[in-house]
């Protein structure tokens, strides 16, 4: 585009005069600039024994990528998936239900009072450096949390309400509590040598990233990390419950999930897990192939429609400006009412998933809550007008709903644009409430977060992953989550404060009886289910895709029909068997190296033929 | 027409004289612009660009980017009744190419106003006021010139909400520089010239000279520049699209290929869904390049062997 | 690369303007020149590390919370991130906190990465080097070459296919170049078996010459894409040049005075001709580093582009400003650099 600039450029007086020497000169340090640049990335620096020739190797492809090595910082999925295979924990999760099982510490168990747990700790687990594993360690990790805000970053929220920490002997670890606390077997921190770690300074500067093999007591090793590109793990031939099978995992990091399913059906990966699943047109696409397994599961998040209740802060102070007739219960009920969940289902997630009913997903099976057939808001827009009409917001003659100050009313549903779902159901929202005489405007944002946090919305889609202990997706429905001030930030998710739901979630706390707890739990989610400020649309599946030709068998969670990726728990690589040979897919992979190899040597035989022929050239003009 | 027009110049005046004047010189420029084979073939493919997207009301209708009464299934390959496919919604895409043409070329013709508006105020007012004021204004210029333009417009467009008028604007904003600094130099070229002395010292305000007698000299570089502009201007709406910062609630074809995206055509070989926008993007964008460049050359007669 | 940046290029009406300007043909003329251009680059340095500041405290989001978005968090917690990051101080103080570091090489920390801005950048850009670089080479060694093959034969069929190609090439968008590229050559498609790798920038776990070539190999189809939507600009600009030149009145009294024709083209034509592509090849050297966030977002290559993306989203303050400051300032130093070289190229502007 910039070609008849140039000609303009250069109408100015002419005159003759090659300056082919100073050309050439100036080229020749652009080169120089450029075989630097070169030569930097190439030159293998300090790099690790490669893989012997014939070692099986699992690739999972991920779509994040890792913000930090150390447990202490870590908050992406992708880290603390690594960091479950390179630390042990104090408890895991039973693949096939999530009770609480064995990790670092053998027994549990809580005194009277409620306020004091004591840990036994297993003997037979070494770090990798060769020292044993004990209560120490765990008692120094928990106290630098509580002592060092900079080690708090990622998982201060465990330690919040203990009191003390001790290991009055190398196999015992007690915690003290100030308050009792049901989740004290579901404690997912990573629990680290103290041998090694007291010699950190800053712990919010360390990433942990800098020798490798890092020492750990996992079923895996870290041995070797690229920022942006991959983690390499070997297997702990110590490791207490058993040696994991494959010689080698790595977690590819891929930009483009396209890219990471391609790498997937040439066999340069292993596994894709998807960001957050793959899409329907990939599984479809993938499941015609040969040696590929679809494993879509059940998933453990939710896909919600939240409503903004009039953003308030602990000291009464209302900001925000939802809309008012939002307050209405009815209001609310007709709304969802409106939203065909069947659809949402077979169109936008093509049946990946499965139709909303109570706050915590069926693959939590204890926790897992339907409303009754009275209670529940099925799909049905006749009703829903006239729900509406009863609340008082009339049609008018152009058929639109009109709020209580006679203006049309339209809501502002917050949607994530990086979330495809979110743009696709809003489209469905925006034509659904259409017809219902309600406006939609779809607010998509890359960052939803300052919109959400000033209460500045009417409703927005809303989703969280579901632990196996649900203590957190229920805290954030609290009035104690919600600011202190309109100012500061609270925990609270969207606002709810609900005082019924608050006297449940406390009892739920403080029991530990663990059947008596999922009633209390249940009751929680139905009175939440009544208000109409989360209403649950879908439980997105979990769709994941492997090799049947490197990956021989592989545990999911639960067991049954469970997902692979972002397990509680180390279960899948920890269990993945390699297939007898995968030579196949080497093949063609060598096969690919040489034809590039060939085109690449084409492409540069061509650039230096074209530089030899402006050298000769230049020679030519100095005759 | 023209051949009776010298008798009633003289009888009317110099604002008639001024009007044939101009319409000369546009059959002039036509001429000259039909022997433009390559100009040619861009302007026959833009009025048919043109065309497809003004009746696109008659022949597709906005029902076709309805979600709920999506004709089809979701992703079918192209087949009888849907020649080109469909979408993640079971919506037609020959219908959606045809109606996202709409908003492309719309995005892509108020972002190139947009930027050769910008351009061209600055750089008359920049050539015209000498002194500190041009000073300032150029060394504004130059710093947007140098702002890697992506960056700055996918800043831009983080900033502010997903709409039409977010896209157009960061598009706007980024690209004008160029046009300022080529109408600055001619207007600097213009006001040289003798005649604009003798307006001067005729009492011309500087709006008179500004507007009679810069304007109309740079405005056929000002034309090139928008025709120019607009195959940037819908290039970068795609990147933008492409990269998530469109309005995700109209169909537009960086948009469509952002969804085809999101929805894993790629990997899964659903090559129906991808091809046809990219298509459509780079041939109004070579179309508008074609006639830019033959308008360019028109102008600038210098450059006649470039053809 | 990005439509939008190709709109970069006409920097080069700078020099054109100065040209006409009557300038004093001593030394001492072009070291006020260059001090002049140095100051200028350095005034624009300044404003950009203003407006990087500024420009991305508008982006909505708090950074603190979107960082720690759907795990479990208590307001202390957010309360001790805030102060960690000095987010907690009003903006006049995070300004001059900012400004102060910045002018002694300390770009403050990654949110996200919790590393320092500059060893995150130094990490990503010989990634980013390697591509851009080999792109830019061989872009900018083909553009000049088709470029001037087409202005010898203006107006004839090689000519026409040539410029014909460059200018669609110019106007497919790079990315979608790019996945037409993977589904071909890295997926395969029919016949074509998938050659290539999909994303990234090395398998891992080779060593020596196989990392090289396992290196290139993941290189091929980037360098590619690059190629095909750049070197059209190298090409016309190289092109329009020439013609230009080639139409000048000296080439015809030096053809007059009996001078073989290729030879003049040679001697005269082409080392004038090359001017201007000499400071579009400045141009797109600072591009370069920036060039590329849509290549690289396409296939997963680990640069700085890919970086910028990824700090945009939440938003990572300050690598964010770090990245915005890095790849203006490239721009800047190439185009004084293109600045300061012009006139010794070309008598007319400067001395």
């Amino acid at each position: 585009m910039s070609t008849q600039v140039h000609g303009r450029g250069l109408s100015g007086p002419r005159r003759s005069g090659p300056r082919a020497g100073r050309l050439v000169a100036a080229a020749g340090a652009a080169a120089l600039v450029f075989s630097a640049g070169l030569a930097t990335p190439l030159d293998p620096a300090p790099r690790r024994a490669a893989a012997a020739e014939g070692d099986s190797v699992l690739t999972v492809a991920v779509a994040q990528s890792v913000d930090s090595l150390s447990p202490f910082l870590a908050q992406r999925l992708v880290s603390t998936s690594i960091h479950r295979l390179m630390y042990e924990y104090l408890t895991n999760y039973d693949p096939k239900d999530n009770h609480a099982v064995p990790g670092l510490a053998t027994r549990w168990e809580s005194s009277p009072d409620k306020l004091t747990w004591t840990y036994t700790i297993r003997s037979d687990s070494k770090w990798s450096d060769g020292q044993q594993a004990t209560a120490q360690d765990a008692a120094w990790t928990f106290n630098k949390m509580m002592t060092d805000e900079g080690a708090a970053t990622a998982n201060g929220s465990f330690v919040g309400n203990f009191e003390k920490v001790t290991a009055p002997s190398p196999t015992q670890l007690v915690i003290q509590l100030k308050k009792p606390q049901a989740t004290m077997t579901a404690l997912d921190v990573p629990i680290v040598p103290k041998h090694v770690w007291e010699k950190v300074g800053d712990f919010s500067k360390f990433n942990n990233d800098k020798s490798f093999p890092v020492v750990g007591n996992g079923p895996f090793v870290l041995t070797d990390y690229k920022p942006d590109s991959y983690v390499r793990l070997k297997p702990n031939k110590d490791f207490w419950r058993g040696a994991p099978k494959f010689d080698e995992l790595v977690v590819r990091y891929y930009k483009d999930q396209d890219a990471a399913v391609a790498a997937l059906r040439k066999g340069e990966v292993s596994f894709v897990a998807g960001s957050p699943s793959l899409t329907p047109a990939q599984a479809a696409s993938l499941k015609n192939e040969k040696n590929i397994r679809v494993n879509d599961a059940p998933g453990r998040r939710f896909y919600a429609l939240a409503t903004n209740p009039g953003a308030k802060a602990k000291n009464g102070q209302k900001f925000g400006d939802g809309d008012p007739s939002l307050l209405d219960a009815r209001v609310r009920h007709a709304l969802f009412q409106a939203v065909d969940r069947k659809t949402v289902i077979d169109k936008v997630f093509q049946g990946h998933a499965v139709e909303g009913q109570g706050y915590i997903p069926p693959r939590f099976s204890q926790y897992f809550w339907k409303p009754s057939a009275s209670q529940e808001l099925a799909y049905d827009p006749e009703k829903a007008g006239r729900l509406l009409d009863q609340a008082g917001y009339k049609k008018n003659s152009a058929g639109k709903r009109l709020g209580k100050d006679g203006k049309p009313i339209t809501y502002r549903v917050l949607c994530h644009a990086t979330d495809p779902n979110d743009k696709a159901v809003g489209q469905y929202l925006t034509e659904w409430w259409g017809e219902l005489g309600i406006g939609v405007t779809l607010d998509c944002l890359d960052n939803v977060t300052d919109p959400w946090l000033a209460g500045t919305y009417d409703l927005a889609f809303d989703g969280w992953s579901v632990n196996p202990d649900p203590d957190f997706v229920l805290s954030i429905h609290t009035c104690a989550a919600l600011p202190a001030t309109p100012k500061v930030t609270g925990a609270t998710d969207n606002f709810v404060c609900d005082k019924r739901y608050d006297d449940l979630y406390a009892r739920q706390l403080a029991e530990y009886d663990p059947a008596k707890r999922a009633t209390i739990v249940k009751q929680m989610e139905s009175r939440l289910y009544d208000l109409g400020y989360m209403n649950v649309m879908a439980y997105p599946n979990a769709v994941e895709a492997y090799r049947t030709d490197q990956i021989k068998s592989i545990r999911t969670m639960p067991s049954a029909a469970g997902n692979i990726y972002g397990q509680d728990g180390y279960w899948s690589w920890w269990s993945a068997v390699p297939a007898a040979s995968d030579g196949s897919s080497d093949d063609s992979g060598s096969t690919g190296i040489v034809i590039g190899g060939v085109v690449l040597a084409v492409i540069l035989v061509g650039a230096g033929g074209f530089v030899a022929l402006r050298r000769r050239s230049t020679a030519d003009d100095r005759e | 027409m023209t051949t009776d027009t010298p008798a009633r110049v003289t009888e009317t005046g110099p604002r008639a004289l001024a009007r044939q004047r101009r319409r000369r010189s546009v059959v002039r420029f036509w001429t000259r612009y039909r022997t433009h084979r390559a100009g040619l073939a861009g302007l026959a493919a833009l009025i048919l660009f043109a065309l497809v997207a003004l009746t696109a009301p008659l022949t597709v209708g906005s029902d076709v980017a309805g979600v709920t009464d999506a004709p089809g299934q979701p992703m079918e390959s192209p087949s009888g009744a849907f020649p080109l496919g469909t979408d993640r919604f079971g919506r037609n895409l020959l219908g959606l190419l045809v109606w996202g043409s709409r908003i492309s070329l719309l995005v892509g013709l108020l972002a190139a106003v947009l930027s050769v508006t910008i351009g061209t105020l600055v750089g008359i007012t920049a050539g015209h006021f000498k002194g500190a004021y041009a000073t300032v204004l150029m060394r504004v210029t130059d710093w947007f010139l140098v702002m890697p333009t992506l960056v700055l417009a996918i800043a831009l467009a983080t900033v502010m909400s997903r709409s039409l008028g977010t896209v157009v604007l960061a598009i706007g904003v980024t690209t004008w520089p160029t046009t300022a600094r080529l109408v600055r130099a001619q207007t600097l070229a213009v006001e040289s010239r003798p005649y604009i002395e003798r307006a001067k010292a005729l009492g011309g305000g500087h709006w008179h000279i500004m507007s009679r007698h810069v304007l109309p000299n740079v405005m056929p570089l000002v034309l090139a520049q928008a025709t120019l502009g607009i195959s940037t201007a819908i290039l970068a709406e795609a990147t933008l699209a492409f990269l998530g910062l469109g309005d995700p609630t109209v169909v537009s074809w960086g948009g469509l290929l952002q969804e085809a995206r999101e929805a894993g055509a790629v990997s899964s070989g659903d090559w129906w869904y991808l091809v046809p926008p990219g298509i459509a993007i780079a041939a109004v964008a070579l179309a508008f390049t074609l006639c830019g460049r033959a308008v360019e050359s028109v102008l600038n007669p210098r450059l006649e062997v470039d053809r | 690369m990005s439509s939008a940046q190709k709109t970069a290029a006409p920097v080069l009406a700078g020099p054109a303007v100065r040209a006409r300007t009557p300038r004093a043909r001593t030394t001492a003329a072009y070291v006020r020149y260059g001090a002049g251009k140095l100051g200028g680059a350095a005034v624009s340095l300044l404003a950009v590390l203003v407006t990087g500041f500024f420009l991305f405290r508008l982006i909505p989001g708090d950074p603190v919370k979107t960082m720690t978005g759907g795990r479990p968090v208590s307001a202390e917690q957010l309360a001790s991130y805030r102060r960690e990051f000095g987010l907690d101080l009003p903006l006049w103080q995070q300004f001059t906190d900012y400004c102060g570091k910045a002018l002694t090489g300390d770009l403050g920390t990654s949110y996200q990465f919790r590393a320092p801005v500059v060893d995150k950048i130094s990490e990503a850009l010989p990634n980013t080097l390697l591509l851009t670089g080999t792109g830019f080479v061989l872009y900018t060694a083909l553009g000049i070459l088709l470029g001037t093959r087409a202005a010898w034969r203006n107006g004839r069929l090689g000519d026409r296919l040539n410029t014909g190609l460059a200018l669609t090439l110019f106007s497919v968008p790079s990315f979608w170049l790019g996945l037409l590229l993977i589904i071909v050559f890295s997926v395969g498609i029919g016949p074509i078996p998938g050659m290539f790798p999909t994303g990234g920038m090395e398998s891992g776990g080779e060593e020596g010459f196989a990392y090289v070539i396992d290196v290139a190999h993941h290189l091929v189809l980037p360098v590619i894409t690059l190629v095909a939507v750049e070197y059209g600009q190298t090409l016309l600009v190289t092109r329009s040049a020439l013609l230009d030149e080639m139409g000048s009145d000296y080439l015809t009294t030096a053809r007059a005075k009996g001078l073989r024709d290729d030879l003049v083209r040679r001697r005269h034509a082409v080392p004038n001709a090359l001017l201007p592509t000499v400071t579009l090849i400045f141009v797109n050297l600072g591009r370069t580093v920036a060039g590329v966030i849509l290549v690289e977002t396409v296939f997963s290559w680990p640069g700085l582009g890919g970086l910028f993306y990824q700090a945009l989203s939440v938003p990572d303050l300050p690598l964010v400003q770090g990245l915005f400051l890095f790849f203006a300032a490239t721009v800047i130093v190439m185009n004084t650099l293109a600045d300061l070289v012009y006139p010794l190229l070309d008598p007319r502007v400067g001395r």
